[in-house]
């Protein structure tokens, strides 16, 4: 094209140099010639334009190519696009292959600015971008960022994000808040932390103490950080038990009328939620209790009660919590546990049991070596110096209460001792109350993906047998959660297990009705708010996530 | 009689599309076959020749990759890549769908009956292996779910005596399951294949597994494993067959009644090897027996042998089409 327009330039200086033609007439043919040469210039530019469109398109091609299912060194998924029939490509069987979501649901959102829309983009030598406007201003570009909120409504992207992202709760973060305090007067953050107890039940294991004098020195080393207030997510936990057991007496009273409100699964389990909510979607989840977790109810405490009780706002105080597993900070990444006004999380921080192994070890402490420490009794369910927990399952014991509750309200029968039946495997148990012969309630327990898979199956044929089901994703239940501490090497993984199962129990059991100061909390603070305010402290709710399996509804 | 493979006769099975699958019913009467059309053909002899006897359509929104006979005929298993496995009933000459297994995350790749009647097993795309059981009242329930893979899982196929079943990755290994307390692990990863592998199968007796890849090559596998059964499995490779196979190998298939091993290739043919009779039982040779260059017109994906007549196998390709050969012995 360039020689093209060279050659004309050089004609046309030759040509006039030659010309003999008289004024008007040669004015008369450089107009001619001029309008040739900007009719050709415009065409040049529209046919790079198409051009460049046609190599980015193919380039784009090939990367969708990339991202099909992995059959890459499999022919058959290129032939599977296009087969070449009769000399004319045609494209086939697209839709044969479930292609993984290939758009992310939440996209990251970006200030469109007024005026042109052509812009360069600078690498600078550190590594930052900087966008430099049509008039030589330089701007610096903030770099994209995925949140881990923003990936819980992903419905799985290639990268799994979610892995990834988890790693950026860790106690890093809880070390850096810290440190912020030491060095920082003015910004000071409150922080508590709320240990649960099969996280303090892993770790005693793990030091061979008991699981009060473990949570007693883990009080210790955290106030030796700097942390001010140390609680127990068992005393959350008698609200979570008291708001199921009522939760599930309304639900049973209304059986006739609703259809999707028996049985009752537990919503303890962010695992198990996060699956219901990205597999069956709208099917499960009016069957989900609205209850809130432990972990969720300490958030609405500390960030609640406590907050409003010290005059200080929410975003003041740094509330970690200590659980057994990674799923946990899925859900304190929840966007229904962020306060709009206060701007900050309910629980900002969760840390695995392990990961406060880490932190000793980096500390360079054994808990066997920390003086123990009086335990904070605010938020926490303690006789003296020592712990008090719950009965039934290390998950939580949901079952045995609801069951206990709900014999003596809806039947009055007292249940003294709960007798479990094992059914498939160890992880789905059934207990009935049957009363001559006729059976009156029928609860399970069923924990791992296996069996939740027979639980969902059976309810979408409407053959579950079962009023409520203490539904949990770890085998075992959450003293075997994927956060806790891992067996020392030689160790045999099922003898840890039942080590922490028996420190666990070893807790005295205290009944949620008749926890006094759960009692006075639920009056003077819960009673106080009205029932609306009350309800939205106490209960959450789901949503499904959308997902998108059509790979040619992908935006190019 | 000549040793070969002679050609018996060619079915357009799937037509424009590609067939996926055959298998033969455990009393070698039908031949079922399943294929990109999203469609399940069930094939009889009517005289001389095969013919379709039924069409099992609308089973499935995408294709069905792998079909299986229950050990007693009257149940037959597809698994397709919208994620479901299907389980047909015959009555008659018919069959009813009884029902779907759910639970996959995406495409299902292959599906296996145990042989006692009462397990099946599926593997899909997402790295998992799914064991599945039959109540008396043809209710399904999930057993276990094992991801010991770290890639796609081509294949399943089980033990024919014992209940140990095995499972074929793109990941380059094949994984040997054992049910244990109340769940399944895996006792033994087999290494060595340096690509996927893609087929596997057992010989009759049940003591060597030969498996298929990617890399053209065929291995051949042998249980050493201590008498008690405890603690891992030990498989170790004793033959691999290689620079027979110019493409892929698919499929591999071991008769159970002469032993003699038949192979799906992406050079669009057919092998049958066969062990020599002096060769040492733990350091096997087997030599090429008869070859079908062009058996079909594309990738071969799927060798059979008839499970009751000697010499019967049947050949399925991307070309839509069932070839049945009769394989003849040099004796």
């Amino acid at each position: 094209m360039c020689f093209c327009v060279f050659f004309l330039q050089v004609g046309y200086q030759t040509f006039i140099s030659q010309c003999s033609l008289n004024g008007d007439g040669l004015v008369a043919v450089l107009r001619l010639l001029r309008l040739c040469f900007c009719r050709m210039i415009i065409f040049y530019i529209h046919v790079v334009r198409v051009l460049r469109l046609c190599r980015n398109a193919a380039t784009r091609r090939e990367n969708m190519a990339d991202l099909r299912p992995r059959s890459h060194n499999n022919k058959r998924s290129r032939q599977r696009v296009c087969s070449l029939t009769g000399g004319v490509l045609q494209l086939t069987d697209l839709d044969d292959f479930i292609t993984p979501s290939q758009e992310c649901v939440k996209p990251v959102k970006v200030e469109k600015k007024q005026g042109k829309s052509v812009a360069k983009i600078q690498i600078e030598d550190d590594g930052s971008y900087v966008q430099v406007n049509q008039d030589g201003g330089k701007q610096k570009l903030e770099k994209a960022k995925i949140t881990l909120n923003d990936c819980l409504a992903c419905s799985g992207c290639i990268t799994s994000a979610e892995s990834v992202l988890i790693t950026q709760q860790s106690h890093e973060e809880l070390f850096k808040v810290l440190r912020n305090n030491k060095d920082n007067a003015t910004e000071q953050k409150v922080v508590v932390v709320s240990v649960s107890p099969q996280s303090r039940a892993s770790l005693a294991a793990s030091y061979d103490l008991s699981s009060s004098e473990a949570g007693r020195r883990l009080t210790s080393f955290f106030k030796g950080l700097g942390v001010h207030h140390v609680f127990d997510t068992s005393y959350s936990r008698t609200f979570s038990l008291l708001e199921s057991q009522r939760e599930f007496v309304e639900r049973f009273q209304r059986k006739e009328q609703d259809s999707k409100c028996l049985p009752m699964l537990t919503s303890a389990c962010p695992g198990w939620i996060c699956y219901a909510e990205k597999t069956h979607g709208e099917f499960v989840l009016p069957y989900i209790s609205t209850t809130r977790s432990p972990q969720q109810m300490m958030g609405s405490l500390v960030k609640g009660y406590y907050a409003e009780q010290q005059g200080i706002s929410p975003r003041q105080i740094y509330h970690v919590a200590v659980m057994p597993c990674f799923d946990k900070k899925l859900e304190a990444s929840r966007s229904d546990f962020y306060l709009e006004t206060a701007e900050t999380r309910e629980v900002d921080c969760v840390i695995t049991s392990g990961e406060v192994q880490k932190m000793l070890e980096e500390k360079n402490v054994s808990l066997n070596d920390v003086e123990p420490a009086p335990l904070d009794t605010m938020f926490s369910s303690v006789s003296g110096d020592d712990f008090l927990n719950h009965a039934g399952s290390g998950s939580g014991g949901y079952l045995h209460h609801v069951f206990t509750y709900a014999a003596k309200q809806l039947f009055g029968e007292e249940v003294k001792e709960l007798t479990y039946k094992t059914l498939r495997n160890k992880d789905f148990q059934e207990v009935t109350l049957e009363k001559d012969g006729k059976v009156l309630l029928c609860f399970a327990s069923t924990y791992g993906f296996r069996n939740i898979q027979n639980l969902v199956q059976k309810l979408k044929r409407g053959k579950s047998p079962y009023d409520f089901v203490e539904v949990m994703a770890c085998p075992s239940g959450c003293l075997n959660g994927g956060g806790q501490v891992k067996p020392r090497p030689g160790q045999n993984p099922k003898e840890l297990l039942q080590k922490v199962e028996a420190l666990y129990k070893s807790e005295r059991p205290l009944s949620p009705e008749d926890d006094a100061q759960v009692a006075e909390l639920y009056q003077i603070w819960l009673g106080s708010v009205g029932e609306e305010r009350a309800r939205e402290l106490l209960h959450t709710q789901y949503h499904t996530v959308e997902k998108m399996t059509n790979g040619l509804a992908m935006k190019w | 009689m000549k040793e070969g493979l002679t050609l018996v006769q060619r079915l357009s099975a799937h037509p424009d599309s590609r067939c996926w699958f055959v298998s033969w019913s455990p009393t070698g009467t039908l031949l079922a076959s399943c294929g990109g059309d999203k469609a399940i053909r069930i094939w009889g002899r009517e005289g001389d020749s095969w013919v379709c006897k039924s069409v099992l359509q609308d089973g499935h929104q995408r294709t069905v990759r792998k079909v299986a006979w229950s050990p007693c005929g009257n149940y037959l298993a597809s698994a397709s890549f919208d994620a479901t496995t299907s389980i047909w009933k015959k009555k008659d000459d018919d069959f009813e769908s009884l029902t779907v297994l759910e639970g996959h995350e995406n495409e299902v790749k292959c599906v296996a009956w145990a042989p006692s009647g009462n397990l099946l097993a599926t593997c899909s795309r997402d790295k998992s292996v799914w064991v599945w059981e039959v109540d008396e009242e043809d209710e399904y329930e999930c057993v276990t779910v094992i991801n010991s893979h770290t890639q796609d899982v081509k294949h399943v196929v089980w033990h024919p005596t014992q209940e140990l079943l095995a499972s074929a990755s793109y990941d380059n290994n094949i994984c040997i399951y054992k049910e244990d307390d109340d769940d399944w692990e895996c006792r033994a990863t087999l290494q060595g294949h340096t690509s996927t592998v893609w087929g596997l199968t057992f010989d009759a007796a049940g003591q060597r597994l030969a498996s298929c890849s990617d890399d053209r090559t065929v291995k051949i596998w042998k249980d050493y494993s201590n008498e008690s059964g405890q603690g891992d499995l030990s498989w170790k490779c004793i033959c691999t067959l290689s620079g027979f196979h110019g493409r892929t190998v698919y499929d591999v298939a071991w008769c159970g009644l002469t032993g003699a091993m038949a192979t799906a290739c992406g050079d669009d043919s057919v092998r049958v090897f066969k062990e020599d009779e002096a060769s040492d039982p733990d350091q096997p040779v087997f030599s090429l027996s008869a070859q079908v260059s062009k058996a079909h017109s594309q990738d071969v994906n799927c060798v059979a042998w008839n499970p009751k007549e000697v010499g019967l196998l049947a050949s399925c390709g991307d070309d839509g089409e069932i070839a049945i050969w009769r394989f003849q012995s040099e004796d």
